[in-house]
């Protein structure tokens, strides 16, 4: 069973290589600031060019991904494609029921798995994980960079508050991506070491059946999806 | 001569008469005598002759510029000084002869004062490479020499109270050139501390400044480079002994390195505020006192010194920020916060997974074979 659907649409793959690059460039860069004790982040410093350098990349991987969301919101909400998508990674009721049904499936307590559209309980999870994570950060980010204005009308407390939320903020989503991603397309036994969705687009029908049940229902009756 | 003398004599015994031999012996034994007294009255030294003009209270030269040269030499001074074995010519080594034709020229206390001088002299090679020195090798007319801060004839020891560096005296003989910033200092935390209340581990000059090896702020070998300044005042703002003892507030340092400031700092860069870029070099005073750079009504001023936006309202809220003591209120809550937001997640994400791994493993999807189209 060679057959597959495209899952990721090129803009898709485009638009979530440029958020890899600088969501990468920003943890590196932000998280050796934020755990700047240890070893591997003083020479992740040196080798940012300093912490002077290390802001400006920072600063700049920012406005890359401030630009990029700024984009998808357009796309989101006035392209036929990105309101679909938006619509299909709407958290719905039947996501709890879903994790509840996974969970029991997991402990064996059933039999059944929980059956899925294009998007499980989880990918929803973190999709909107990330829009609120980076929403936060950008607004916490923009007011830590221009601090010499937000001081102008913030207390020394708030721009505090601000330092230590953007610096969590920014573990957290480290964090959450990091795992999900490398449960989801490196480590599950379906894909390992790495689905390659993110660069062909493709997902293979067998998989497409068993990770989202739903979605293939709807997929395959239609033939001009399937694609070799 | 007495050696060579005496070489003479040995190596010839014979060819001379006894006589002259005897001559010969009387000569070197007078000689010999002659030159002992030299060093035997330098136990009290032989101040006596120079002291027949230097030592008449009021003795001095007008010279042709009308400048007036005080040349009273002050008995007792000199016998109380740690130089009271040495002699007048120990260290004025170009007088030859009394009365002296030319003024003498500057001592120069290298003479003995070097490295390794096996008659124990404190070695001062260090002064030639502080900005002090520097000035010396120079030969800037101004430049301060040893015997600007150490004194002249009354040289004591550091630890005497008389001494002139002792660490009480030497703000007061730094102060001498440096006057604005021992005006300062003397009002500062540290003077008062010092000079007022007689706290000897109270900071002065040479505690941040160095003693013979003082160099400029902007060089990076400076105690006081604005990357060494945390050093220099860790030695004592770090000294659990002395925050309990004396009451300092503790945890300076520390919140400092936790603040971009500090990291910053930490990471080379000079632009960014160390210590004395707010709370002053010289006229450190408590947050309490109105004339204080970080009492509250002046602190937007000290702020605002890089940060131009500062106001009244930014200096609401700690500086010093330890957000994981809870007098930081609502920061240590938001730190906490996010503390327990992310090991519960990093937990209930690890659960997860291991759930569904231990599924696939009973269901023997684990092992590659049931892989799907892949």
């Amino acid at each position: 069973m060679n057959h597959s659907v495209e899952r990721l649409s090129k803009n898709q793959r485009i638009q979530h290589i440029i958020l890899l690059i600088s969501m990468i460039m920003l943890s590196l860069t932000g998280l050796a600031l934020k755990f700047h004790n240890n070893a591997f982040s003083v020479w992740l410093i040196k080798l940012e060019g300093g912490i002077w350098v290390r802001g400006l990349i920072h600063r700049f991987f920012a406005i890359i991904l401030i630009l990029l969301s700024l984009y998808h919101l357009l796309w989101v909400t006035f392209t036929d494609e990105g309101h679909k998508e938006l619509m299909a990674i709407t958290p719905r009721l039947k996501d709890f029921s879903d994790f509840i049904k996974k969970i029991a499936y997991n402990l064996g307590l059933s039999n059944k798995q929980p059956e899925f559209d294009k998007y499980d309980y989880l990918q929803k999870l973190q999709y909107w994980g990330v829009v609120a994570g980076t929403v936060l950060m950008a607004i916490t980010g923009l007011v830590l960079w221009f601090v010499n204005q937000s001081m102008a009308i913030l207390p020394k407390w708030v721009i505090d508050v601000t330092t230590l939320i953007h610096g969590w903020d920014g573990v957290l989503i480290f964090i959450v991506l990091f795992l999900f991603h490398l449960y989801n397309v490196h480590l599950n036994p379906e894909v390992f070491p790495m689905s390659k969705t993110w660069i062909d687009g493709k997902i293979p029908v067998a998989r497409l059946k068993h990770e989202h049940k739903l979605e293939y229902d709807k997929l395959i009756p239609d033939k001009e999806n399937e694609k070799n | 001569m007495k050696k060579i003398n005496s070489v003479a004599v040995h190596s010839v015994p014979d060819k001379k008469t006894k006589i002259t031999v005897k001559l010969f012996g009387f000569i070197l034994l007078a000689a010999a005598i002659l030159s002992l007294p030299t060093r035997a009255v330098s136990q009290p030294p032989l101040y006596q002759k120079c002291l027949l003009c230097h030592g008449r209270p009021g003795f001095k030269k007008i010279l042709p510029d009308g400048k007036v040269l005080e040349l009273f030499v002050n008995k007792s001074e000199l016998e109380n000084s740690i130089h009271s074995k040495l002699h007048c010519t120990d260290c004025h080594a170009d007088v030859m002869e009394i009365p002296h034709l030319k003024i003498p020229g500057k001592v120069n206390c290298y003479r003995c004062h070097y490295k390794d001088n096996p008659n124990g002299a404190m070695p001062a090679n260090e002064f030639f490479q502080s900005v002090h020195g520097q000035m010396v090798t120079a030969g800037d007319p101004k430049a301060p020499r040893c015997q600007n801060c150490h004194g002249s004839h009354n040289i004591q020891k550091v630890n005497s109270p008389l001494s002139t560096v002792n660490h009480q005296n030497v703000a007061y003989t730094c102060g001498k050139c440096h006057k604005p910033q021992y005006d300062n200092y003397i009002q500062s935390i540290h003077g008062t501390a010092l000079l007022d209340r007689h706290i000897k581990s109270a900071p002065t000059c040479t505690t941040c400044h160095g003693k013979h090896l003082i160099l400029k702020p902007d060089n990076p070998e400076s105690s006081i480079y604005p990357l060494n300044v945390i050093n220099v005042c860790s030695k004592c703002h770090e000294n659990k002994e002395l925050i309990r003892k004396y009451n300092i507030p503790g945890g300076r340092i520390s919140t400092y390195k936790e603040s971009y400031h500090g990291i910053a700092d930490e990471f080379g860069s000079v632009r960014v505020a160390n210590c004395s870029s707010c709370h002053r070099a010289h006229l450190i005073l408590p947050e309490s006192n109105p004339r204080s750079s970080i009492n509250k009504a002046n602190l937007a001023k000290t702020c605002g010194k890089c940060h131009q936006n500062a106001n009244i309202n930014f200096t609401k809220g700690k500086i010093h920020v330890n957000y994981k003591s809870k007098s930081t209120g609502i920061l240590y809550y938001i730190g906490m916060f996010f503390e327990i937001l992310t090991v519960s997640t990093l937990t209930l994400l690890f659960i997860h997974i291991l759930l569904d791994l231990f599924r696939r493993y009973k269901s023997g999807e684990i092992g590659g074979k049931n892989k799907r189209g892949e």
